[in-house]
């Protein structure tokens, strides 16, 4: 497991800070950062570097029921839109992070997941929930904060995404 | 009762401590394991509150408990 | 022969189907859950210093318990719980002196008391983005004793979600019509209603720790003499006061969890009592838990406690030999072993309890000589799907 050096990491986010100083509310420009992805042999993820797709950015943990629920529709989701253009971040905020890998083997997920063990990205976010998720346009604007996973959450979610793919 | 003055005095006192540590929603994993609920064998913590009931002259103070039981 | 004690108290623990403070802003449940357990409790017999004529075997108990909670649409949650009971043995009717003057016991019934007892109560539970709202109704129903009772309780959740109030209401009007009342001079059909409040604070320390404390008050009139004991005159009112605080706290290295509760308790009747329990939660290999417990209570007499009924005393005099309401303590310990696998968890608890004079926090001035020791046995599992 790569761990990407604390000062760098730090240096990234100052960059991404300079664009955006406020938590991240509907119309806002989603804060920007770079994560090492939880699993050891992929790439580290730079929120900037999706520019141009839709994002749906989510943070989650494996001690959180309906965060377990949503992750496998998500992955559906993920599947049936990719080819348009989505692009799935969901944010591992598992401390220690052999919970989240853990968790993982048995439930495979093909979208991207960084890890974030220290909870710096949610902090930036001032996320204040368990799950949170941010739907982000082309432009890196926010579009939608959905807090909480429900029975017919999922219809609500699809729904906005397609819209906004329809958009670009 | 006499002491009841006293004992609401300490009870609102105990109530009082608050935001002790800023927990924030992503660093409440061990909080959300079972064994840290309130109750985590509701049917357990009903079946003792039924028994002890039932031995003994006291009852009632305790919260989430789960499952209705009677007396004998 | 049996106590009845009002179901309202027991009300109020049916309606909190969410813990507090903890889950994620505190949502519904996404599964169902459908939980069974079968316990059976044995009271130690009385021995002939104790009981020197007639039964000595005491009650011995089976339970049946059921409960499914399963989500209601996108907010709600609704629980069902039902409770079998079967019950046989025997009692204490009376108090008297033995050939030496020392007070003695006399159990009801030389063939003994069976007894089943049926139990259903249905609540529901409305999620908001801060809080939760929930209600309750049951019914209980055996040959001579019938209860309803309806529950309704809210919490809120402040300074982001570090603290939880809570308020809880409950109710209950209770009928007893004793077997035999014609034949052993008993009361006929009588009945009592019992109303608590409930108010509750729960506070989150740090990643690992939380506190709660919770202060009741309970009235209770009408009939409150145990019609089986043939000596018994209680007054017609009764309030009571019980606060509780809670502890919890996971240890991070060892992978446990240690629950700490404690319940001062007073009523007008006289009684005081002390309550401390302590359990630890070890987590081992393999999702297997065990779980080693242990309980202290004492309480002080009621003020009209005595050992040797005074068959002569006027009815306007309380009176009782209930060995309830003697002061004494109690000591008790249990071990509960939980393994989980996948949608399935299977429990198993044995417990043992003694209660003794020795044991009594509170000076005992009438020592009752029909205190209570049991085991207890328990089996269970719980299904999510």
């Amino acid at each position: 497991m790569k761990i990407k050096n604390t000062t760098l990491m730090t240096l990234t986010l100052a960059l991404g800070l300079a664009g955006s100083v406020y938590a991240a509310e509907e119309g806002d420009i989603a804060p920007d950062f770079t994560l090492p992805s939880i699993h050891a042999e992929a790439a580290d993820i730079t929120l900037s570097d999706l520019r141009g797709k839709v994002v749906y950015l989510d943070f989650w943990a494996s001690w959180c029921a309906p965060c377990l629920k949503s992750l496998p529709l998500y992955n559906d989701m993920y599947h049936r839109y990719k080819d348009q253009g989505l692009e799935v971040v969901a944010v591992n905020v598992d401390n220690p992070i052999e919970d989240g890998t853990e968790w993982l083997i048995d439930t495979p997920l093909d979208f991207l997941i960084p890890a974030d063990p220290d909870g710096v990205v949610p902090e930036l976010y001032e996320v204040f929930g368990m799950p949170t998720s941010y739907l982000i346009d082309t432009d890196g604007t926010v579009k939608l904060v959905h807090m909480g996973f429900r029975d017919g959450d999922m219809e609500v979610i699809e729904a906005e995404v397609q819209e906004l793919l329809a958009a670009q | 009762m006499k002491q009841l003055p006293r004992v609401l005095a300490l009870f609102l006192a105990f109530a009082m401590i608050s935001g002790c540590v800023e927990v924030r929603p992503w660093e409440r994993g061990y909080l959300a394991r079972d064994e840290m609920a309130w109750d985590s064998d509701p049917l357990e913590s009903a079946l003792n509150d039924h028994i002890f009931f039932s031995k003994e002259a006291s009852s009632g103070g305790s919260s989430a408990a789960g499952g209705g039981c009677g007396c004998n | 022969m049996k106590t009845h004690y009002s179901r309202s108290l027991i009300a109020l623990s049916t309606t909190a189907l969410a813990l507090p403070g903890i889950s994620q802003g505190d949502a519904p449940p996404l599964d169902s859950t459908f939980s069974y357990k079968f316990s059976n409790y044995k009271e130690d017999d009385l021995s002939r210093t104790e009981a020197p004529f007639g039964e000595l075997e005491r009650y011995d108990i089976d339970v049946h318990q059921f409960q499914l909670i399963t989500p209601w649409g996108r907010n709600m949650a609704l629980q069902v719980d039902g409770n079998y009971e079967s019950l046989s043995g025997a009692s204490p009717w009376f108090t008297s002196t033995g050939l030496d003057g020392e007070p003695v016991v006399n159990l009801s019934g030389a063939s003994g008391i069976r007894d089943r007892r049926s139990e259903l109560a249905i609540g529901a539970r409305y999620y908001l983005e801060n809080g939760s709202i929930g209600g309750n109704i049951g019914y209980s129903e055996e040959d001579d004793y019938r209860a309803r009772y309806i529950g309704l309780s809210g919490e809120r959740h402040f300074n982001n979600d570090l603290t939880t109030i809570g308020l809880g209401f409950s109710h209950s009007a209770d009928d007893i019509f004793p077997t035999d009342a014609s034949l052993f001079n008993r009361v006929a059909s009588e009945s009592k209603q019992s109303t608590s409040l409930v108010l509750s604070v729960s506070q989150i320390i740090n990643q690992t720790t939380t506190v709660q404390t919770a202060l009741s008050i309970t009235e209770q009139s009408g009939y409150l003499s145990d019609p089986y004991k043939l000596f018994d005159v209680r007054p017609d009112d009764k309030t009571q006061f019980a606060w509780s605080s809670s502890f919890r706290h996971f240890f991070v290295e060892a992978e446990a969890a240690a629950h700490v509760n404690y319940r001062l308790y007073h009523d007008d009747f006289g009684v005081s009592s002390h309550t401390l329990d302590f359990a630890w939660h070890q987590n081992l290999p393999d999702d297997w838990r065990i779980i080693p417990n242990i309980r202290y209570y004492t309480q002080s007499a009621a003020k009209f406690f005595t050992n040797i009924d005074n068959p002569f005393t006027s009815s306007d005099q309380y009176q009782s030999s209930d060995y309830r309401l003697a002061a004494f303590g109690a000591i008790s310990g249990g071990f509960s072993v939980v393994k989980n696998w996948g949608v399935w968890t299977g429990t198993l608890t044995a417990e043992r309890y003694v209660a003794k004079e020795k044991y009594s926090g509170y000076t005992v001035a009438l020592p009752s000589t029909a205190l209570v020791s049991y085991t207890r046995l328990s089996v269970g599992f719980d299904y999510t799907f």
